[in-house]
């Protein structure tokens, strides 16, 4: 009787362990399964947006604007014209925006291959329209001062143009500008013969490009 | 136990940086730069008698002048000392004169042996002639004498002229 008392406990401890063995891989199983599956909860809000636009346009403001020059010129001689920069965007700029003239094809009037000559640009804002014959009835104010366009013919070269007022914060306005072409040119020809290098007799179109920068970027807390 | 895991996405809201944005514009303009040249023919002159002698002066440049230069070379003749005057006339010279004038000096008495650079203000329009006169003096033994013209910019062009379009 004790050797079969011994018997059935010895089956119920293992009747344990197989259990207590299947809880644990069970429990395993689950905890496994479990690294996958996770409570989530989801929330949604919704706000609208609107892109804003930056826009300059560029026009005559008074005569022709850009337009091409049918004279010869000659060392010392000015061509002016008059254009209006207008951000039309909803964007505000920063405070300025940036100027480079390409040539082509490039030559000496354009690329300095003749030290100390070539063609300048000089560019100053009225506060009103210019007239044709280049008054400002308004206030002046000097934006570019007289740079060789071989100092400014490149994206990477580009110059910044200063005090340009009408241009900051502002969306709308219109900066009137009068842009000078002048020639710096001194050399001697000699029996008929321009010198080498020269800037005699050359042609060549310009590219104004101007580029204005949106505003810096603001942080709204709502 | 069953462990249980709850895992909380924590998503982190993306806002992309916005790049500065550019305006931009482009106008155009075509430009010419013009020439200034002129020449001289004959260029050389031999004196053997003080017999006045005449060069024309042609712009061949497409910028018009207010001044031009001629180079003066006088050589050194075998004996002598001839001296030697150079005169500008808008117009051919007729019998030694200029429309019965006497012509406007350019310099001053010139030497033999010598290298100069004398300028007049008569000047040859665009694509237009002056005429030269050398006058010798003292001239007793063959010389020759050799004119170069000499344009120099800005100082010896028109007036700057100032456009607006």
């Amino acid at each position: 009787m004790h050797q079969h008392h011994h018997t059935r406990t010895k089956t119920r401890r293992h009747g344990r362990a197989v259990v207590a063995g299947l809880f644990a891989m069970s429990v395993g199983l689950l905890t496994t399964a479990g690294v996958y599956a996770a409570l989530s909860g989801v929330a949604t809000g919704s706000e609208s947006v609107t892109s804003a636009t930056l826009n300059l346009t560029l026009s005559p403001d008074v005569g022709v604007g850009f337009s091409n020059f049918t004279g010869a010129m000659a060392p010392g001689d000015t061509d002016n014209v008059y254009v209006n920069l207008n951000n039309t965007g909803s964007l505000a700029t920063a405070a300025g925006m940036t100027l480079w003239v390409a040539g082509t094809p490039a030559n000496a009037l354009t690329n300095g291959t003749a030290p100390g000559e070539g063609l300048t640009v000089t560019a100053t804002q009225c506060s009103v329209a210019w007239t044709l014959a280049g008054v400002c009835g308004g206030t002046t104010t000097p934006i570019l001062a007289t740079a060789p366009i071989s100092t400014m013919n490149t994206a990477g070269t580009a110059v910044s143009l200063s005090n340009v007022p009408s241009l900051v914060a502002t969306t709308g306005k219109v900066a009137h500008v009068q842009v000078s072409l002048g020639l710096l040119g001194a050399e001697t020809s000699t029996n008929g013969v321009a010198p080498t290098p020269t800037i005699q007799g050359l042609s060549t179109t310009l590219a104004y490009t101007f580029t204005e920068q949106q505003r810096v970027g603001t942080a709204t807390n709502l | 136990m069953a462990a249980v895991l709850l895992c909380a996405a924590l998503v982190a809201p993306v806002r992309a940086g916005a790049a500065g944005s550019r305006g931009t514009v482009l106008g155009s303009e075509s430009v010419s730069g013009g020439t200034w040249a002129a020449t001289a023919g004959p260029t050389s002159m031999t004196f053997t008698t003080n017999t006045y002698q005449t060069s024309t002066v042609t712009n061949t440049g497409t910028v018009a002048l207010s001044a031009i230069s001629y180079k003066v070379t006088i050589a050194n003749p075998a004996s002598g000392s001839p001296t030697f005057k150079v005169f500008a006339c808008a117009v051919a010279w007729v019998s030694n004169l200029c429309s019965g004038g006497t012509g406007t000096q350019a310099g001053g008495t010139l030497t033999k042996n010598t290298i100069t650079t004398v300028t007049s203000t008569v000047v040859p329009a665009v694509g237009g002639k002056v005429y030269l006169q050398v006058e010798p003096s003292g001239v007793s033994a063959s010389v020759t004498v050799t004119l170069g013209t000499s344009i120099t910019s800005p100082t010896q062009l028109r007036a700057a002229v100032k456009t607006n379009r």
